[in-house]
């Protein structure tokens, strides 16, 4: 039953407020983490047992009567679907010791599994008015999550986030008005075949535009990227996690690929504008990430420019491209998500994001420092770890298509890349312990185990590459590719 | 035609006033204001549903609810706004509708006129039977919205 992908979080979410007066700890924390849980397993097997015969359409039925809730799962979306309940259930681990300092702990994970159902809504909906509104509940929970410190800079940061999302949102909502005026329909393939029939490219490419600009922000591609430096360091850091790790992919990048390659259709041309926006991206954050002295601004800066890889493979649109997008979608949700861990980690023992502060933690903060290590080098793309391969399937799906300039800007934007990760890891975790922190201890058992499993993640689609692509990777480049 | 681009003409200016008053209340008039001229445009335009709607929802309890938070606020803890805002938002605003004039121009001569038809069954069958996905959508919107009042306003007993 793939509806539960939805009902089964909102369910949860709305007793969970009254399950908190009664348990103010114990319960949220096992309630939220058991849906998760269940859930990443019905992926991994039911799910995809389901998903064996073809891309399905389920109907949901209440009380034995069919409701007009049709929700869709095909490779594309069972792959989202895994990733955001693996990084959602490492996120809620991590969350049981972080977030005892803030307090309403019933409420946040409220906010959490909202914000997941929404993700989870987004990637099932098979019509683009289902999409806003799932783009837009999982838009909402995030302000919230982000604010969740109520200190100043959180506040600042969420309204700036608040602000720039509305523009986001009404920029989707006049695309999406545009394509229902011209087909009368809302359905992907409806309005897809009813663009087919008409020649009308000027307005397409005018929603085209809207599309870009709207998802574009909510992926924070560069020039639209101003929010996402402020929001995801001030949130707490299970959030940062989450926000850089899935949602930017989920609200950003997936909707552009289901839209562009499902609906409109993807042209030579807007496969240019992509490919252009994505190197932009890949540089110049990378640059930016360069001379950030806070550890999770400059994860943050790293975000943008990793989802910049992804939209580059997916933006050349040939199905090695879309393949290394997409793999490269997983590694970088996984390994992001272990470094916001890590830094909310060193942030909690030592109670600053100042890397020239830090130094020598390694000695008092073992796991923290190696998996932290892991996650850098995969981003990296140091071999053999997961992220290696996936720019390596971009790159040589650049070069197959004669892209000779952006495959060599992004094996240079890649040596960036390990330079800022190297200041990162050197200037927090090696070097002489500084004496103000002789006292630190190492991250209390959850954090570290959440990041521990991250870890041993990145090392093993590393090592098993092959078997995660075929099994996953390439079903969900397969059922994009359909669209072509 | 003359009167609907009448109506157009005051509800842009109706919003621009919105932004544009320095008083909060002022503000929130031009802004019922906005949305009675849009209710008409809808109503106009054959959507009764997306009117009754605009005008109970946004006119009438939004406006309350401004109206009464206006009145609860404190006299004197006005916040002063950067004169800057005052010459980007008619600069963007001029340069938008230009944009607009050229693209759209182009573009609407384009769009196939679909067939005239009044809304297709009731309220209650569109509602409930053909956009049942945007119901579980609304719900949720609902509760992410009632979780993050309550998030956003609780005590700040355990963080430092």
């Amino acid at each position: 039953m793939i509806f539960l992908y939805i009902g089964l979080p909102l369910a949860v979410a709305a007793v969970l407020p009254l399950v908190g007066k009664a348990s103010k700890r114990v319960l949220p924390d096992f309630l939220s983490n058991a849906v998760l849980l269940g859930l990443l397993v019905y992926a991994t097997t039911g799910a995809r047992a389901l998903l064996a015969q073809g891309p399905i359409v389920q109907q949901v039925r209440w009380l034995g009567e069919a409701v007009n809730i049709r929700i869709a799962l095909d490779g594309f979306s069972l792959f989202m679907l895994m990733t955001i309940q693996l990084v959602s259930l490492c996120v809620g681990l991590y969350s049981i010791n972080y977030m005892e300092h803030y307090g309403a702990k019933a409420n946040y994970y409220a906010l959490l599994l909202v914000m997941v159902a929404g993700m989870n809504g987004l990637v099932l909906s098979q019509d683009l008015f289902s999409v806003y509104i799932f783009l837009e509940v999982a838009a909402v929970a995030s302000y919230a999550l982000v604010a969740y410190g109520l200190g100043a800079e959180e506040l600042e940061a969420s309204f700036k986030y608040l602000m720039l999302s509305v523009v986001a949102s009404a920029a989707v909502l006049v695309a999406i008005a545009i394509l229902y005026g011209m087909t009368g329909a809302l359905g992907f393939d409806a309005v897809a075949d009813g663009l087919r029939l008409l020649d009308a490219n000027a307005v397409v490419g005018v929603a085209a535009a809207l599309f870009l600009m709207g998802f574009g922000l909510k992926a924070a591609l560069i020039p639209f990227h101003a929010w996402l430096p402020d929001a995801h360091p001030s949130a707490p850091a299970p959030i940062s996690a989450i926000l850089s790790g899935l949602l930017i992919k989920v609200s950003g990048v997936y909707a552009i690929a289901r839209i562009f390659f499902h609906v409109l259709g993807m042209t030579p041309a807007l496969s240019q504008v992509l490919m252009w926006l994505a190197t932009v991206s890949i540089v110049v954050a990378a640059f930016l990430a360069l001379g950030q002295t806070d550890m999770k601004r400059m994860l943050a800066y790293s975000s943008i420019s990793q989802v910049g890889y992804v939209v580059l493979g997916i933006g050349l649109g040939t199905p090695l491209g879309v393949a290394g997008g997409l793999f490269h979608l997983l590694n970088h949700a996984i390994a992001k998500s272990l470094l916001f861990f890590t830094s909310g980690s060193v942030q909690q023992a030592t109670g600053t994001r100042n890397l020239d502060e830090m130094g020598g933690l390694a000695k008092k903060m073992p796991w923290t420092a190696g998996t932290n290590l892991v996650g850098s080098l995969s981003i990296a793309g140091v071999p053999p770890l997961g992220g290696f391969w996936s720019k390596l399937i971009i790159i040589m799906a650049l070069i197959q298509s004669g892209e000779w300039t952006l495959a060599v800007i992004a094996v240079l934007a890649s040596v960036l890349t390990l330079w800022y990760y190297l200041i990162l890891q050197r200037k927090a975790f090696f070097g002489k312990l500084a004496e103000r922190w002789t006292m630190v201890k190492e991250a209390p058992f959850w954090m570290t185990a959440a990041s521990v499993i991250l870890a041993l993640l990145v090392v093993g689609v590393g090592l098993w590459f092959a078997v995660v692509f075929s099994s996953w990777v390439q079903p969900a480049a397969d059922a994009l590719a359909k669209g072509f | 035609m003359t009167f609907q681009i009448i109506l157009l003409v005051a509800l842009l200016l109706a919003s621009a006033a919105a932004i544009l008053a320095k008083d909060l209340l002022k503000s929130a008039i031009a802004l019922a204001v906005a949305s009675l001229l849009l209710e008409i445009i809808f109503f106009q335009m054959g959507a009764p549903y997306a009117g009754v709607f605009e005008i109970s929802v946004v006119a009438g309890l939004i406006t309350v609810l401004f109206m009464l938070t206006i009145a609860l606020t404190k006299q004197g803890d006005d916040i002063r706004e950067s004169k800057t805002v005052k010459i980007i938002f008619p600069l963007f605003f001029i340069v938008f509708a230009l944009i607009d004039f050229l693209v759209m121009r182009g573009i609407l001569a384009r769009i196939p006129a679909l067939e005239a038809a009044a809304e297709t069954g009731t309220f209650g069958d569109v509602l409930w039977k053909e956009r049942s996905f945007d119901l579980v959508g609304q719900v949720a919107v609902i509760l992410a919205g009632v979780f993050a009042v309550l998030a956003l306003f609780r005590k700040r007993d355990h963080h430092d």
